[in-house]
C-alpha cells in the first residue's frame, strides 16, 4: 500500500508551470490567426418576452461589420447537454426565456465595433409575465417557460429504496428541517471564448472548455456534420469547475459567423456576460427528514428537494439526480426516499458546478444532523462516527464501495483540529463545526448514450528515447491532470518524468477522452494512461531482452534504467533501448483504454451517481462571530481527505484548498442576485464576492493512507469532494458559536446577525 | 498631444510611445483604448489578461513605475512616460525571477490565469519590503483573485522567495528535477 | 466591455485646463486616476463627449504644510500616495489608514483623492474621514478660485457644487484642537470591498471630558451625514460608555439607509450604532488612527 514509486508519490513541478509564470501560456482569447474578426452575441433584456420583430440594417451598416445572424441564418435543431431535454436554440425565435437569452449575434473588425452593432439591432420585444421564483413556479396559472413543459417541471424524481415510513415508525426521534441553497457561479478568472474557422467544409473551433469531445460531438450533431469533420482543441484553459462543460452559444454563433464571412471568428464572453449565460448552481429548497435510534443511529432519511432549474436544462437532469444520489454515501442507512421537481423558471440555466448537485444537500443533512444531534444530546463529532460509512458496502441506490476510510477521516479531523479541547474550553462567540462529504471518482455513464470507452491514450517515444509524449484528449483546467498524467505515463514506463512531455486535449491528434468533469481524470485517464505505458514497458523490456541476452521476466525498468533483476552487472538505459526499438521495428509506442464496468441498479435514474470509486473526507472549521454585526472571521479549516493513493502530494492539497476556497465562498459569502425584473446586479466582482487572500485562513489539509483496489495505482478523486462537507461545516461551526441555526445559504453577515437579534428577542421575551 | 491623427471618420488616434518591460515602441490609439487592450492587442504581450475589466481581479496587473495597477483602469495614452513592466518582463534573460520559480515549486500555480498579475503584485512587494509578514504577503495580493487555489501555495510561495528558499520544506521536491 | 468615443484632452497648465472645461461643449468629464471615470464609462452610466486629462498638472501631485492652511493635498495625490505621506501619518494618521484599506493596491495606486471626492459617491471612503476632521476643497475656475468646506461640497448622489470650468485642486486639513480621530468600515469581505456603512469620528477630548465631536456617516445617506445629533450629545460629556453609547444610538437615528444588495437599511441603522460607538472609543482611547 505505501510503496514508494519513483515518479507518482512525489510534487513534480507543473510540467505547464513556466508557462504559466512567465506569461507565455496561451489561451484562448490570447490567439489571433491572420484576417480574424471579432464576434459577439446580443442577448434579451427581458427575462421573458416574445420577439415581434428583429431589424439588424442598421447595424448591419456600421462600417467595420462584416456580418449579423439571426435565428433565421442558423440550424433550428434544438441542442442541450442532458440527450433527454434538448430544449435549447442558438438563437430565439420566437421568445427569449431569461436575461442574457441568445437573440442574435455580429462579426465584426473588432471588439468594440462589435459592441456598437449591437445597440443597432433592433429587436422588438412583447414583455411577457415572468416566472421567477422556483417555489411557486409549478402553481397553477403560473407563465410557463416552455410551452411543452406544464407545470414548467423540468425533471421530476421520486425514488425510495428500503421502507422509509416504516423506519420513521420505529424510530426513536424523527425529525424535518428545511434549508434553502442559493444559486453561485462558477467564475473561472478567465471568460469564456471560442474561435472558429473553417478551412474546405472542415470546422475547427478552439475553445476554452472542459471537454472537446462532448464539444465536437454537440457542435457536429447541430450542424449535421460527420464527427471527423470537426476538430475541437483547448489551449490553456482558465479555470472550469463545471462552467465550461457545455457549449456555450460562442462556439455556434461563432461557426456560423466564420462560415458566412470565411474567416476565422472569435467570440467571447464578458464578465457581466458569463454571469448572464452562468450555468451555475442551482438554487434549491431541501426539506430533509430523518429517524434515528437512541443512540443517533440513522434508520431511515426522506429528502424532498425543488430546484430552480433557470430557464434550460444544461446537466440539470444529472444535478438534479446527484442532489438525492449522493446523500447516503458518508452515513449507512438503508431506507431513503428522495422526491425532487427541478422547474424551469425565467433565470439563467444552471447546470454542474464543483461537487455538482452533492454541496448544498450535504449542507442541508449536515445541518440536520446536528440538530438531530442537540435534540439527542450527542456530539456531532460522535453521532458522525457512529453513522459513518464502512469500506466495501454497498448504499441503499446500489452504489458500490470499495475502498472507505470515513471513520478516520473524522478521528484524524478531530485529532489534528483539536475538537475535543475546544468543545470543552469554549470560547465566547467561537463555535467550531464538522461536516463529511463524498463525490464520484469519475461517472459510470457518459453524457450522452454511446458505448465509446471514456478515456484512451497513447505514448509515442522519441526515436533516440530521449523524450516521450503523452496524447491524451483529457484536459487540464488548472487542477493539474497534464502533470499527474505524465507522472503515471512515466512510472508505467519506467522513465523519467522529466523527459515527458504532452499534447493534450485536441479531437484531431489525440485520443478520445470525455475531459475534465465529475472529478474523472486522475482515475480514468489515469488507468488508460497506465495501460499505455505499461505497453511501452512491455515492448522496451523485450528489446532489452534482445541486447542483454536476459530473458524479458527478469528484466524491469525503472527511471529511465533498466536492470536485471538477478544480476547487478546488466543494465542499459532506456534511452539505448528505445533507439534500438526504432532502428529494429520502428516507432515506439503504447495504447492505453478505459471503460468502468457496468455500475449501478436498474430503478430510474440508477446511473446518475454511479462510480467505481467514491472519495470520502471531513472537514472541521472553527470561526469567531461578532456579535454585534454578525461577521464571520475563520480561524482555521481542518481537511481529512481520504483519496486513495496520492499521485501528486502538492497538487492534491491544492484541489482541496481550492475545493473547500469555493466552498467556503458559497457558504457565506457568494450568491447571484436578481432584481424583480430577473436581472442579475451583481454581475461583476466586486458585489459578487469570491474571497480574497486576506479572507482565506489557515488550512490544514491531510490524507489517510488508503489504496482503492479498482484505481490506477489506487488512486482516487479529490478535485471536488472537498466542496461538499464546507458550507455544512459552515452552518454547523456557526451555531456552536452562536447557538443560532441559519437554514438558508449565504449564511451572510446579516442573516447571522438577524438571528441572534431574534433570538435574543425570544429571550427576552420569555422572561418578561 | 501634439500626435494626433484624425481619420475619415473623424476619429482620434494618437501617436504614443510606451516604454514597456524597456523597450520603447511607438503605437496608435484611440482616446478610449484601454492599457490592457493596447498592451495585448498591438504589443502581443497577452501575458496580461483580461479578467473582469472593472479593476476588481487583477489580471490585468501591470507594474506602472515600479506599483501594481490594473492595466484595465488606465488609458494608454495616459501611460506615455511611464515605466511599465508586464510580467514578460519579469523574468532576465530566459532566467525565472525567484517569485516566479518559487510559484513553479510550491505549485502554486493551477489555472494559471492569474499568475501573471500574481507575480507582479507580489514582485512590487518584495521589491519594496523584501522581507514581509505573512499578512502583508495577503494584503500584497488581496487585489489578485484567484478561484483554484485558495491562495495557500501562493502565499506559502511568495515568502519561500522573500527567504530566498525556492523549494518547499515538506520534501516533495527532493525528487524533483524539473522546471528550470 | 468598451468605452464610449470622446475627445481626449491634455491641457498643459491648470488655466488652460479651466478655460477648457469653460469652452467645451457637452458632456465634460475630467480625468484623474481614472479608477471611477473607466469604471462607470465602461458600464454605460458616463458618456462624455469630451474627456479632460489632468495628467500634465504635476503641482496637484503634492502633499505639503501651509502655515494658516494646515496640511495641503494635492488633488491628483492617489490613495497610495497618502497612505505613505510621512506628514499625514505624522498629524492625522487616520487618513492614511482610510486610504489604505478602503481598495487593494492596484486601486489605490490609481485613484485620486481628487476623484474620490469629485465621484460624489456616499460611499466613498475618502470624505467621511475628511469631513471629520474639517476639510475644505479649493475649486479653481477660469474667474478665479474659491474655499468651501468638503461638507457643503458634496449635495447628493454624483452630485457636487463644482461649476463647468471648475477644477478641484487642493484639500486642505486646518490644525485643530481635535486629539484623535478614525474611520472604520464595515464591508462584507476583508479586501475590495464597498462600505456597508463606514463612520469617521474626530473628537477633542480635555480633561477627560469631550469638548467637540465630529462624526460622519458613509454609505446610509445621499451624502456623507454628519450625525448631528450624536455629535451634540456628546459636546461636555465626561467620557463614559453610556455618553457613547447614546451617542451611537443618536447616530442610528440621525442615519437615513436605503436596503440594497449589501444590506437592509434594518441592518445598517444598527451598524452606524455599532461603528459609532467603536469609532468613539477607538478615536477617545488611540488618538489619530
Amino acid at each position: 500500500m505505501s510503496k514508494n514509486y519513483n515518479v507518482i508519490g512525489h510534487s513534480k513541478p507543473k510540467i505547464d508551470g513556466p508557462e504559466k509564470v512567465s506569461g507565455a501560456a496561451k489561451y484562448t482569447g490570447d490567439l489571433k490567426f491572420p484576417n480574424m474578426l471579432h464576434g459577439k452575441i446580443l442577448t434579451s433584456p427581458h427575462a421573458h418576452a416574445r420577439i415581434l420583430s428583429i431589424d439588424t440594417s442598421e447595424a448591419e451598416k456600421l462600417p467595420g461589420v462584416k456580418a449579423v445572424i439571426t435565428h433565421k441564418d442558423v440550424p433550428t435543431l434544438k441542442y442541450g447537454l442532458s440527450p433527454a431535454r434538448w430544449d435549447e436554440n442558438i438563437f430565439c425565435s420566437e421568445k427569449t426565456r431569461f436575461v442574457g437569452d441568445k437573440v442574435a449575434a455580429v462579426a465584426c473588425l473588432d471588439e468594440e465595433t462589435c459592441y456598437k452593432a449591437l445597440k443597432l439591432i433592433k429587436v422588438e420585444y412583447e414583455v411577457l409575465p415572468a416566472v421567477l421564483d422556483f417555489l411557486t413556479a409549478m402553481d397553477e396559472g403560473q407563465p410557463l417557460v416552455h410551452e411543452e413543459y406544464a407545470r414548467n417541471i423540468n425533471t421530476e424524481i421520486h425514488q425510495e429504496f428500503g421502507d422509509v415510513a416504516k423506519a420513521f415508525a420505529e424510530a426513536h426521534h424523527v425529525r424535518t428541517d428545511t434549508f434553502i441553497g442559493q444559486r453561485t457561479y462558477q467564475c473561472p478568472i478567465e471568460p469564456h471564448s471560442a474561435i472558429s474557422m473553417w478551412d474546405a467544409g472542415k470546422l475547427t473551433i478552439y475553445s476554452s472548455t472542459q471537454s472537446p469531445h462532448y464539444f465536437q460531438h454537440y457542435i457536429a450533431r447541430e450542424f449535421g456534420m460527420d464527427i471527423g469533420d470537426v476538430r475541437v482543441l483547448k489551449t490553456f484553459v482558465g479555470g472550469g469547475f463545471g462552467g465550461k462543460l457545455e457549449p456555450t452559444g460562442l462556439e455556434f454563433a461563432g461557426a456560423v459567423l466564420a462560415k458566412i464571412t470565411s474567416r476565422p471568428v472569435r467570440m467571447f464572453y464578458d464578465r457581466a456576460e458569463m454571469f448572464a449565460h452562468n450555468r451555475g448552481r442551482h438554487a434549491q429548497q431541501m426539506e430533509i427528514t430523518t429517524g434515528v435510534d437512541k443512540d443517533g443511529k440513522i434508520l431511515g432519511a426522506y429528502a424532498n428537494f425543488k430546484m430552480d432549474g433557470g430557464a434550460y436544462t444544461s446537466l440539470g437532469i444529472a444535478s438534479a439526480y446527484y442532489a438525492g444520489a449522493l446523500l447516503p454515501m458518508t452515513y449507512e442507512f438503508d431506507n431513503f426516499k428522495f422526491d425532487m421537481y427541478r422547474v424551469y423558471t425565467n433565470l439563467p440555466a444552471c447546470g454542474a458546478q464543483r461537487g455538482h448537485g452533492a454541496p448544498q444537500p450535504k449542507y442541508a443533512f449536515e445541518s440536520h444532523l446536528d440538530n438531530v444531534a442537540k435534540d439527542l444530546g450527542i456530539d456531532p463529532m460522535d453521532i458522525r462516527i457512529r453513522n459513518a460509512r464502512r469500506p466495501d458496502t454497498v448504499t441503499p441506490n446500489d452504489f458500490k464501495i470499495n475502498s472507505c476510510h470515513m471513520k478516520e477521516c473524522l478521528e484524524r479531523a478531530r485529532e489534528i483540529s483539536g475538537w475535543d479541547e475546544k468543545k470543552k474550553n469554549k470560547v465566547p462567540g467561537r463555535g467550531i463545526g464538522v461536516s463529511t462529504g463524498s463525490f464520484v471518482t469519475g461517472a459510470g455513464y457518459p453524457i450522452y448514450r454511446t458505448d465509446l470507452p471514456h478515456a484512451s491514450a497513447f505514448i509515442r517515444v522519441n526515436e533516440d528515447g530521449t523524450a516521450a509524449t503523452l496524447y491524451t484528449g483529457s484536459v487540464d483546467i488548472g487542477q493539474g491532470s497534464d502533470t499527474v498524467l505524465c507522472q503515471m505515463a512515466a512510472e508505467a514506463m519506467g522513465y523519467r518524468y522529466e523527459q515527458m512531455k504532452i499534447v493534450a486535449a485536441d479531437t484531431e491528434t489525440t485520443p478520445l477522452d470525455f475531459g475534465a468533469y465529475a472529478s474523472r481524470q486522475t482515475y480514468m485517464s489515469g488507468t488508460a494512461v497506465k495501460l499505455a505505458g505499461e505497453e511501452v514497458k512491455k515492448q522496451i523490456l523485450e528489446m532489452a531482452s534482445f541486447m542483454l541476452s536476459l530473458p524479458p521476466e527478469d528484466l524491469d525498468c525503472e527511471d529511465g534504467i533498466i536492470f536485471s533483476k538477478s544480476r547487478d552487472d546488466k543494465s542499459i538505459t532506456f534511452q539505448e533501448a528505445a533507439r534500438k526499438h526504432f532502428v529494429l521495428r520502428g516507432p515506439l509506442m503504447g495504447k492505453g483504454v478505459y471503460t468502468p464496468p457496468k455500475l449501478g441498479g436498474t430503478f430510474k435514474g440508477a446511473a446518475v451517481g454511479t462510480s467505481p470509486a467514491y472519495s470520502f473526507g471531513a472537514q472541521i472549521g472553527e470561526v469567531e462571530i461578532d456579535a454585534e454585526t454578525g461577521e464571520i472571521s475563520v480561524l482555521g479549516i481542518w481537511d481529512v481527505h481520504d483519496c486513495g493513493k496520492v499521485i501528486n502530494p502538492r497538487l492534491l492539497h491544492g484541489q482541496v484548498h481550492g475545493a473547500l476556497f469555493m466552498g467556503m465562498g458559497e457558504s457565506v459569502w457568494e450568491e447571484v442576485l436578481f432584481d424583480d425584473k430577473g436581472k442579475i446586479i451583481n454581475a461583476e466582482l466586486a458585489n459578487y464576492k469570491m474571497l480574497t487572500a486576506m479572507d482565506m485562513p489557515p488550512i490544514e489539509s491531510e490524507v489517510i493512507d488508503s489504496y482503492e483496489p479498482t484505481g490506477p495505482w489506487g488512486a482516487k478523486e479529490v478535485g471536488e469532494g472537498s466542496t461538499n462537507p464546507t458550507l455544512g461545516m459552515f452552518s454547523n461551526a456557526i451555531f456552536d458559536a452562536m447557538g443560532v441555526r441559519v437554514n438558508s445559504l449565504p449564511l451572510t453577515y446579516e442573516k447571522v446577525w438577524r438571528a441572534l437579534k431574534e433570538k435574543r428577542e425570544q429571550e427576552a421575551a420569555e422572561k418578561a | 498631444m501634439s500626435n494626433v491623427i484624425t481619420d475619415k471618420d473623424g476619429v482620434k488616434r494618437y501617436l504614443i510611445t510606451l516604454n514597456v518591460n524597456g523597450d520603447e515602441h511607438t503605437i496608435l490609439v484611440k482616446g478610449n483604448t484601454t492599457l490592457t487592450n493596447a498592451l495585448r492587442d498591438q504589443l502581443d504581450l497577452t501575458g496580461t489578461k483580461r479578467g473582469c475589466e472593472l479593476g476588481d481581479c487583477g489580471s490585468c496587473t501591470v507594474l506602472f513605475d515600479g506599483r501594481p495597477i490594473n492595466s484595465c483602469m488606465k488609458l494608454a495614452v495616459e501611460a506615455e512616460g511611464h515605466e511599465i513592466i508586464t510580467i514578460e518582463g519579469v523574468a532576465a534573460n530566459g532566467e525565472l525571477d525567484a517569485i516566479q520559480q518559487s510559484m513553479i515549486n510550491h505549485a502554486a500555480v493551477q489555472c494559471g490565469y492569474c499568475t501573471p498579475g500574481m507575480v507582479l503584485s507580489a514582485k512590487a512587494l518584495l521589491t519594496r519590503n523584501p522581507h514581509p509578514t505573512e499578512p502583508e504577503v495577503r494584503e500584497a495580493i488581496a487585489g489578485n483573485l484567484c478561484r483554484c487555489t485558495g491562495y495557500v501555495h501562493i502565499v506559502e510561495a511568495v515568502l519561500a522567495a522573500s527567504r530566498g528558499v525556492l523549494a518547499p520544506d515538506d520534501g516533495a521536491h527532493a525528487t524533483a528535477g524539473g522546471a528550470k | 466591455m468598451y468605452m464610449p468615443d470622446y475627445e481626449y484632452h491634455t491641457p498643459g497648465t491648470l488655466a488652460e485646463a479651466c478655460t477648457l472645461l469653460g469652452e467645451l461643449g457637452g458632456k465634460v468629464t475630467v480625468l484623474a486616476g481614472g479608477s471611477d471615470v473607466l469604471h462607470k464609462m465602461k458600464i454605460g452610466n458616463l458618456v462624455p463627449d469630451h474627456l479632460v486629462s489632468l495628467k500634465n498638472l504635476k503641482e496637484l501631485r503634492e502633499i505639503r504644510y501651509e502655515q494658516g492652511r494646515g496640511v495641503v493635498i494635492g488633488a491628483l495625490v492617489t490613495h497610495d500616495g497618502i497612505y505613505r505621506s510621512q506628514l499625514l501619518q505624522k498629524h492625522f494618521l487616520s487618513l492614511p489608514m482610510a486610504a489604505h484599506t478602503m481598495a487593494n493596491t492596484q486601486v489605490t495606486n490609481i485613484g485620486t483623492i481628487g476623484g474620490n471626492i469629485v465621484n460624489g459617491s456616499p460611499l466613498a471612503d475618502l470624505p467621511p474621514i475628511l469631513i471629520a476632521l474639517g476639510a475644505s476643497v479649493k475649486l479653481v475656475g477660469r474667474s478665479g478660485e474659491r474655499v468651501l468646506p468638503l461638507e457643503e461640497f458634496i449635495v447628493g448622489p454624483g452630485k457636487t457644487v463644482i461649476a463647468q470650468d471648475e477644477i478641484l485642486t487642493e484639500i486642505s486639513i486646518p490644525d485643530q484642537p481635535t486629539t484623535g480621530s478614525t474611520y472604520k468600515k464595515f464591508g462584507l469581505r476583508k479586501s475590495g470591498a464597498l462600505a456597508v456603512v463606514s463612520v469617521a469620528a474626530a473628537v477633542t477630548v480635555e480633561g477627560g471630558a469631550i469638548t467637540d465631536a465630529r462624526i460622519v456617516l458613509g454609505a446610509v445617506a445621499p451624502v456623507p451625514l454628519r450625525a448631528k445629533s450624536a455629535e451634540a450629545s456628546l459636546k461636555g460629556k465626561k467620557v463614559s460608555d453610556e455618553a457613547i453609547e447614546e451617542a451611537a444610538a443618536a447616530a442610528a437615528a440621525d442615519s437615513r439607509p436605503i436596503s440594497d444588495l449589501r444590506g437592509s437599511d434594518e441592518y445598517r441603522r444598527e451598524l452606524v450604532r455599532v461603528f459609532t460607538k467603536r469609532a468613539l472609543r477607538k478615536a477617545i482611547d488611540e488618538g489619530h488612527v
